[in-house]
């Protein structure tokens, strides 16, 4: 219709009400019309009121894909695990996709959040590491990349990247590394953190078993396959209480000699 | 050779060595044109931030993407972490710098160990409070400055310069949605400074503040106690027991009193107390006051 003259000149009278004759891929239909006689006539009543019906409008640049993540650091350790559930909503996309992304041979980073977004940043993570490895002839230590991976994110302020990191390592010592991050790139070097969906689940076992809060036996330093075995349990208590985690857990205990994985299952419901 | 805007046709850029394209790319320099490569792949200095590509940048950060203090950010999809109590005065024997190392997200508590005293050079201090990521970015960006500005002048940046430049930066991104309330302090040739510097690009100069969500509490504190003549002990003290009753009183402050004294000599680290011990430390010093009446 050019004009609203011309569609109201072509609205007919059928059954005693106004309606107007469309024609579309599927055939003709009539669209009832009121002609502002009444006082329901609207600004928007050009396209017959569908602006006005009441359905999802608004994009969203932002999707949350589930999932949690666990970084544990030790005296010549670290170990950080992920699900590998991806969920979008209610439903789940896929059981067997990846949270943690080796940046060097001695440092993961693991990101929960809006895949996208991770996926995006791994990227260009990849590619900054690599020109330094290209200019210094050597790769990125720990605490350096977590400094890059905070002005990363930071450098996204005003449009972040809705990806929650953990990043694990060991430093030049040999000494286990874990720094958490917010959504823009605020960071600290901590003993253990966690991100995700589950992350409420995980922390407080954490604080109890691992920094030894509000316990009154002795703490002591637990071997790399002692925090691996605490891990799992985590994983299957948060996988209990959380929709977005299950189905499997990812976990890499990296020292100075390398970068190790296993795949630990878990309730796929 | 003329440009001709957007030249797709075949061949016109074989013989061009790079001037036409690099020509082009000078004039979409808008933020948020979205026409222009992402900043986040451009491996030099960043030129300018990335800003969603909608009519009006500022109030879309503000509204969606703003660090601000307390529960403003209740609505948010992303939620940032921030940070609380900070306090500094001046008193004849240089400056005290007292700080909490509490960062919340929403109600969760992000961190119990967070440095809120961020070291930009050994005379020169900065306290965060409010967003963590803009304070530790911006201050760490001010501290590149002052060391350009002392190798460009073979002299010490003053305190009264440093706080300049971050103002003007806060300035440069104000109605984003920074959220920053930090104090710049140090010992120059004018003697000691302190500045408070604000996400609104307020920059004052005064003898003490306190900044954050339990600043109230804090000043109950210190202008009840305060005195120009306080020993450096008692000053010590004084900023303890304020941080203390900040923590006591405001969810959002706690953890670990991190205190330094400025000097000529430059900054030292006094000390950093749990503030949970100080409780009972206190609590025992009131009952033998109690008991000594």
């Amino acid at each position: 219709m050019a004009s609203y003259l011309s569609a109201a000149n072509a609205v007919q009278a059928r059954n005693g009400q106004l309606a107007l004759p469309i024609h579309t891929s599927e055939g003709g239909a009539m669209i009832p019309v009121s002609l502002g006689a009444n006082n329901d006539c609207h600004a928007d009543d050009i396209d017959h009121g569908v602006t006005r019906a009441t359905y999802e409008r608004g994009f969203s640049p932002y999707e949350f894909n589930g999932g949690t993540t666990l970084a544990i650091s030790g005296p010549d350790y670290a170990v950080v695990a992920a699900d590998t559930r991806l969920s979008s909503g209610y439903e789940i996309l896929s059981r067997n996709v990846t949270k943690l992304h080796a940046l060097t041979d001695k440092c993961v980073l693991g990101s929960a959040g809006c895949k996208t977004d991770v996926d995006q940043l791994r990227s260009v993570l990849d590619i900054k590491m690599k020109i330094y490895a290209h200019n210094h002839r050597k790769p990125m230590s720990t605490p350096s990349v977590a400094q890059m991976l905070g002005n990363t994110l930071y450098y996204k302020r005003f449009f972040p990247y809705y990806a929650f990191n953990v990043l694990a390592g060991v430093d030049s010592e040999g000494k286990g590394a874990v720094y958490s991050y917010d959504a823009i790139g605020s960071f600290e070097r901590t003993p253990f953190s966690a991100s995700g969906s589950g992350q409420s689940f995980l922390i407080p076992l954490m604080d109890n078993v691992i920094a030894h809060k509000n316990r009154l036996d002795e703490k002591r330093d637990l071997p790399s396959e002692e925090v691996v075995e605490i891990v799992k349990d985590a994983f299957v208590t948060a996988g209990e209480r959380d929709i977005y985690t299950g189905d499997a857990v990812e976990i890499m205990v990296i020292t100075k000699d390398g970068l190790t994985t296993e795949t630990f299952k878990l309730k796929a419901d | 050779m003329f440009s001709t805007g957007n030249s797709m046709a075949v061949g016109n850029d074989i013989l061009d060595i790079g001037t036409q394209k690099y020509e082009q790319r000078q004039q979409q320099v808008s933020a948020g044109s979205g026409s222009m490569c992402p900043s986040a792949i451009q491996f030099g200095e960043p030129g300018a931030f990335d800003v969603p590509n909608v009519a009006d940048p500022a109030a879309f950060c503000r509204a969606n993407f703003a660090s601000a203090s307390g529960n403003k950010d209740a609505n948010q999809a992303i939620k940032f972490a921030k940070g609380t109590t900070t306090l500094a005065f001046k008193f004849n024997g240089g400056i005290i710098v007292s700080v909490d190392s509490r960062s919340t997200m929403g109600a969760y508590i992000a961190s119990g160990t967070v440095k809120k005293v961020i070291e930009i050079n050994p005379f020169l201090l900065g306290t965060m409070a409010g967003g963590a990521a803009d304070c530790s970015f911006w201050e760490r960006n001010l501290g590149t400055q002052c060391r350009m500005y002392e190798l460009r002048n073979k002299k010490r940046i003053s305190v009264a310069a440093a706080s300049k430049l971050l103002a003007n930066t806060t300035n440069a991104y104000r109605g984003y949605g920074l959220s920053m309330g930090t104090m710049i302090t140090g010992w120059d040739e004018t003697g000691p400074q302190l500045y408070y510097v604000d996400n609104d690009g307020t920059r004052l100069k005064g003898n003490m503040f306190a900044v954050g969500s339990g600043s109230t509490y804090a000043y109950g504190i210190l202008d009840t106690f305060y005195r120009k003549d306080l020993t450096i002990e008692e000053a010590i003290d004084l900023g303890k027991r304020a941080i203390y009753h900040a923590t006591h009183r405001d969810a959002y402050s706690g953890g670990i009193n991190n205190l330094y004294h400025v000097t000529k000599e430059g900054w030292t680290k006094i000390h950093a107390i749990d503030v949970n011990e100080m409780h009972y430390e206190f609590a025992e010093e009131k009952k033998n006051a109690m008991q000594s009446t």
